[in-house]
């Protein structure tokens, strides 16, 4: 699996939201992508996912563009994303919040292997109990399971998590924090949005670091920590 | 001791007092005709509670897509000669060629402006009809001949039951499978759906297409039951009362929404001595409706008796499951 991601320009009308953005992905890397409020980050993931057609420049998978896509589409490439604030669907069990990405990827496969494997995924996730409530009935953190869950139904090769671990309870960041190492483990990448920089720094293998829709950084954890300037992105200037 | 299954005791029931609903009413023909009238607003009703209460399309168009294959078929009959069957199919089939077409003009609309462009395209259409004397007879409308040779109204009864529970049954079926699953997720949140794979524009039109045509499909038969069709049917009012039979009923039931249009024409019909002042009281309690039980008076009952209890039996059979396999270990 690559993902190439080249040049993306992204201007909403005299804002420049991206500009010049370019990194690959290549094979399982687990990835977070950090920068300060307004920086491009959740625009970034628009633009992969297909919700944003860049100004300039291109995303490719597997050497395939995939830019101008409907996001449907590059979901079904093998592209997934969650949302910066859950988005599960409310008015829907949590079961069927599950077949949904299951049968719009396999639409003539058999719905009783789609509900095994939701349960299966479900019980990885604790949840299994709560497969017959509607999503509106679960507690914040729960819902950012149920979106992870969702991913895994939908088996993509890259997953992009929009704050994950934000608002939720400690327990609960246990169960995102290991469902993130397994599925990594299982040969997936991940570009996780993060403002928790301990759990970031941590819990990725590369940092890529936005400011002003321009990527400033891309390196391993330890070598992004001293770079000036993330420093000063961060704190400002000296003389600021 | 074993739980009554009351989703069948219910079912059957309803069944078998519609069945025999014409012997009961052998001395009352009018009230024959008020459940065949009923059952006609219980097909609009459920097939709105579709597109609105599943695919969140809120459109006002649906007494328009009806009035399409109502007219349709008159118009054919008139000018082409066809017969008022192949009248009711072909304008059937004309009533989802409209509803393609104006889901995909639809497809970046939502909510109030979803509302006023369906408006608009019911208001261009009546007036329209008003307007063409010479082709549609404008506000005298448009007489239709007799669907069935005969001036019993038995059979016109029957027919229209028939084509309520085939209507009914077809639109649990796709509730039910993934096309369902996929209208229901649009209705939540389309940038969700479409980032797990759902493909937004397809099942979009497709809610318009099928919901315009079951529209069309029982306009066709209850203008050639009645014999005249007049632009009055499109008028605001008319598509109120069909949305107020749903959301009374429960706007994500489709059941909700059938029985709510056949008991509240039945209550309009009794309360008729009342003038105007019966609608009123309708409008009175779509309020209550909306302020106090969002999920309708008839689905919450609904849920109750039916989807607690398939509930129940799948948790039960999990935990029979369970224990089985405890057993065996």
């Amino acid at each position: 699996m690559e993902l190439d991601v080249r040049d993306v320009h992204l201007h909403f009308g005299g804002i420049r939201a991206l500009n010049g953005v370019s990194f690959t992905v290549r094979g399982p890397e687990l990835i977070g992508l950090i920068g300060p409020n307004g920086a491009g980050k959740t625009t970034l993931t628009n633009v992969i996912s297909g919700v944003y057609k860049p100004s300039k420049g291109a995303v490719y998978l597997n050497g395939e563009r995939i830019s101008g896509l409907p996001p449907y589409h590059i979901a079904r490439r093998g592209i997934g994303r969650t949302f910066q604030v859950t988005r599960a669907f409310r008015r829907m069990t949590v079961l069927e919040n599950m077949l949904v990405p299951a049968m719009a990827l396999h639409p003539a496969g058999r719905r009783q292997e789609f509900v095994e494997r939701a349960h299966e995924i479900l019980r990885f996730l604790t949840m299994d109990h709560l497969a017959l409530e509607y999503a509106r009935s679960l507690s914040g953190g729960q819902q950012k399971l149920l979106e992870l869950g969702r991913l895994l139904m939908l088996d993509p090769d890259v997953i992009i998590l929009d704050e994950p671990f934000a608002g939720v309870h400690p327990k609960l960041r246990e169960t995102i924090w290991e469902f993130i190492t397994t599925v990594h483990q299982q040969g997936k990448a991940f570009i996780i949005i993060s403002h928790d920089m301990e759990t970031i720094f941590t819990l990725s293998q590369r940092l890529l670091v936005l400011n002003f829709g321009q990527l400033i950084a891309d390196g391993p954890p330890e070598q992004v920590k001293e770079d000036p300037a993330v420093i000063e992105a961060y704190l400002g200037k000296e003389d600021e | 001791m074993k739980h009554v299954d009351w989703r069948w005791v219910l079912t059957g029931s309803a069944l078998a007092l519609a069945v025999s609903a014409p012997f009961l009413l052998s001395g009352y023909p009018y009230w024959l005709h008020v459940a065949i009238v009923a059952y006609f607003y219980a097909i609009l009703a459920s097939s709105w509670s579709l597109l609105a209460g599943h695919a969140g399309q809120f459109s006002f168009a649906h007494m328009a897509f009806m009035a399409i294959g109502a007219y349709g078929s008159g118009l054919m009959g008139k000018y082409w000669g066809t017969s008022p069957l192949t009248g009711i199919v072909l304008s059937t089939v004309l009533a989802g060629l409209v509803g393609l077409i104006i889901g995909v003009l639809c497809l970046r609309l939502k909510g109030a402006y979803l509302a006023l462009f369906t408006i608009a395209f019911s208001e261009v259409l009546r007036l329209t009809l008003n307007a063409e004397l010479d082709i549609t007879g404008g506000p005298n409308g448009l007489d239709l001949p007799p669907l069935l040779a005969t001036t019993s109204r038995v059979p016109y009864y029957y027919l229209m039951l028939t084509l309520l529970l085939v209507s009914l049954g077809f639109m649990y079926w796709l509730a039910g499978s993934r096309f369902g699953l996929f209208f229901r997720s649009i209705r939540e949140d389309e940038e969700a759906a479409a980032a797990m794979g759902v493909h937004i524009v397809r099942y979009k039109v497709l809610a318009f297409v099928i919901t315009a045509m079951i529209a069309g499909l029982a306009g066709g038969v209850e203008a050639h039951y009645i014999g005249l069709i007049t632009p009055n049917i499109l008028i605001l009012g008319q598509m109120s009362i069909v949305i107020a039979m749903a959301v009374i009923g429960g706007i994500e039931s489709l059941l909700g929404a059938a029985i709510g249009a056949i008991l509240i024409q039945f209550s309009l019909e009794l309360l008729r001595e009342l003038g105007n002042w019966r609608l009123v009281a309708f409008g009175l309690l779509l309020m209550l409706t909306l302020r106090f039980a969002r999920n309708g008076l008839i689905y919450p009952l609904i849920e109750r008796l039916v989807l607690y209890q398939a509930r129940r039996a799948v948790i039960e059979g999990r935990e029979q499951k369970a224990k089985q396999a405890g057993e065996g270990a």
